[in-house]
């Protein structure tokens, strides 16, 4: 009797063993229906105040007032046009640049410690100087976001090109491919799937800047939206703005992964 | 006159900065269709000599000559078949023997859809021309590579130890196959390994390398011993145990030769 009752509970801690997609689905549900839980009784039984800590209705609530009064709608949509924006400008500078840095020795070594340097280079720390350049228009956001991710993504760009096995070019070669068909026909083919997966996170980078440029530099989107609300401790507000944040953080990223899926179902 | 040989190494040397990979002049005639096996223990330069045929690697001295003239750069004539990495994973196995014609201006699409359609049958491979290459055999991959070369037009096939990676009872079907390609559809094949049965099992001739820098240690007339045909029975036989004893021996004094 015992055994029989203690036996399912011990075969869900085998140490690294195997578990139904059915549990590990409910095991990942109850975890955020308990934390939704705790959130819910923490301001209702007065262990935390509210004004710090709202319930999850007062934010929902909140989420409902600022999408139909103020327009948080509107700021979602400016913030994902500055972070496209800025994504495909970078993506558009370093794709070509991080290929041709791995092509071609001399690029790459030229570029290499400039871009190495700029890289560890905190954004924050370079937003004083962003708004003395470019004040607080739409280009400080946009470099500040560009700043964040084209460096980085050049990188990442030059290591996939130079992944490429040595042997699909030269097999390209001897079926009489030139150098720029084999780079087109088969080195872009072959890097393409770890290109779009850091071109995904690249994008994610973006939304981490973005909120920072939109924080000292804006007076809309969701940076801004977030940091006003601060202001006037609507702490519900707060969250519900953060909450939008994630939730287009989550649709753009499984987006990006159903894309890479569906493409790339050779893998 | 002489005629001029098919393809030749005409006292090739090669090294890579203080790297003497080929020191003492290399000189090899090989005739058109012939089917000849690199041997050597690995890192004597049987690859490197191979490359430089396929105009992937260039002699820093001396010369390759296919027909009397200078080998190029790479070019369609000399086909690769590597061990990894010999097919896109990208293309399906029929897309990746269309891939060999993909440069040819000369065959219109229909055209070349029936030379990948003959070319997958000759390699056994026509009921998985849609499938990817991840979804079949190690084998059958380097069937897809050997088929994209001959639906290519290559004249020569240079082959470096394309079986390398298989288990050992996949190897002897896939030597079985390749010796059998061979006859029906005249190549030069020049085929590096480091396995003595292989060596003997396809080739009509085996050379015999030393330890690095490379030199000849042995030129040897396989057919003149066992034959044209080769077979499953053909590893039975006295004489091909004699002759992988002999070169066995010579791999070993050449070891030993170099320590
Ligand atoms: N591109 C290269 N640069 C420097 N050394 C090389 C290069 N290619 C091959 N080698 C060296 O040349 C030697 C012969 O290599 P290789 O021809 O591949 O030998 P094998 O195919 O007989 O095993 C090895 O020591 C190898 O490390
Ligand atoms: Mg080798």
């Amino acid at each position: 009797m015992m055994g029989q009752s203690v036996a399912p509970l011990a075969r869900l801690f085998v140490f690294r063993g195997a578990l139904s997609r059915n549990v590990r689905l409910a095991a990942g549900c109850g975890t955020a229906l308990l934390a939704l839980a705790i959130w819910s009784a923490a301001p209702a039984f007065g262990w935390t105040n509210p004004v710090f800590l709202p319930s999850p209705l007062d934010v929902v609530e909140a989420l409902w007032i600022m999408v139909t009064q103020n327009g948080l709608l509107t700021d979602a949509g400016i913030s994902i046009a500055r972070v496209w924006g800025a994504f495909l400008l970078s993506a558009v500078m370093a794709i070509p640049i991080g290929i041709m840095m791995s092509s071609y020795r001399i690029v790459g070594s030229s570029l290499e410690p400039l871009i190495d340097f700029i890289r560890y280079l905190p954004v924050p720390a370079l937003v004083p100087l962003s708004i003395i350049w470019f004040g607080i228009g739409e280009e400080t956001k946009i470099f500040l976001l560009w700043l964040g991710t084209f460096f980085q993504l050049v990188l990442l760009v030059a290591e996939d090109m130079k992944r490429v096995p040595q042997e699909y070019f030269e097999i390209a070669y001897t079926l009489g491919a030139k150098p720029r068909a084999a780079l087109t026909s088969v080195a872009l083919r072959s890097m393409l799937p770890s290109l779009v997966d850091n071109l995904r996170i690249t994008l994610g980078w973006c939304w981490t800047y973005l909120i920072i440029a939109e924080i000292v530099a804006a007076d809309n989107g969701l940076g801004f939206v977030i940091w006003t609300a601060r202001r006037y401790m609507e702490t519900s507000q707060v969250m519900a703005g953060v909450f939008v944040i994630g939730i287009i953080g989550l649709v753009s990223d499984q987006a990006f992964r159903l894309a890479h899926r569906m493409m790339f179902r050779y893998l | 006159m002489l005629p001029v040989p098919y393809l030749s190494f005409v006292a090739v040397t090669k090294n890579f900065g203080t790297l003497h990979v080929v020191e003492t002049p290399f000189n090899l005639e090989i005739p058109r269709g012939q089917f000849v096996a690199f041997l050597g223990p690995s890192g004597c330069g049987k690859t490197t000599l191979m490359r430089m045929v396929g105009g992937l690697d260039t002699p820093t001295d001396g010369s390759i000559l296919l027909e009397g003239a200078p080998v190029g750069g790479p070019d369609r004539r000399r086909g690769m078949v590597f061990q990894s990495y010999s097919s896109f994973p990208w293309l399906t196995v029929e897309q990746n023997v269309l891939f060999g014609m993909k440069y040819r201006t000369d065959l219109l699409p229909s055209e070349k859809r029936a030379r990948a359609l003959h070319y997958l049958k000759l390699v056994g491979l026509q009921d998985f021309g849609a499938a990817y290459p991840n979804r079949i055999s190690g084998g059958m991959r380097q069937r897809v590579a050997i088929a994209r070369t001959l639906a290519a037009g290559s004249e020569i096939l240079l082959m470096d130890e394309p079986f390398g990676a298989l288990d050992a009872q996949l190897r002897e079907e896939l030597q079985v196959e390749l010796r059998r390609i061979q006859t029906e559809d005249t190549k030069t094949i020049i085929f590096v390994t480091h396995d003595v049965e292989e060596a003997i099992f396809l080739a009509d001739r085996v050379i015999v390398f030393s330890p690095r820098p490379a030199t000849i240690r042995a030129d040897i007339d396989v057919t003149s011993i066992l034959g044209a045909v080769r077979d499953l029975t053909t590893r039975d036989g006295q004489a091909f145990f004699n002759l992988r004893t002999k070169i066995l021996h010579m791999l070993r004094n050449a070891h030993t030769a170099a320590a």
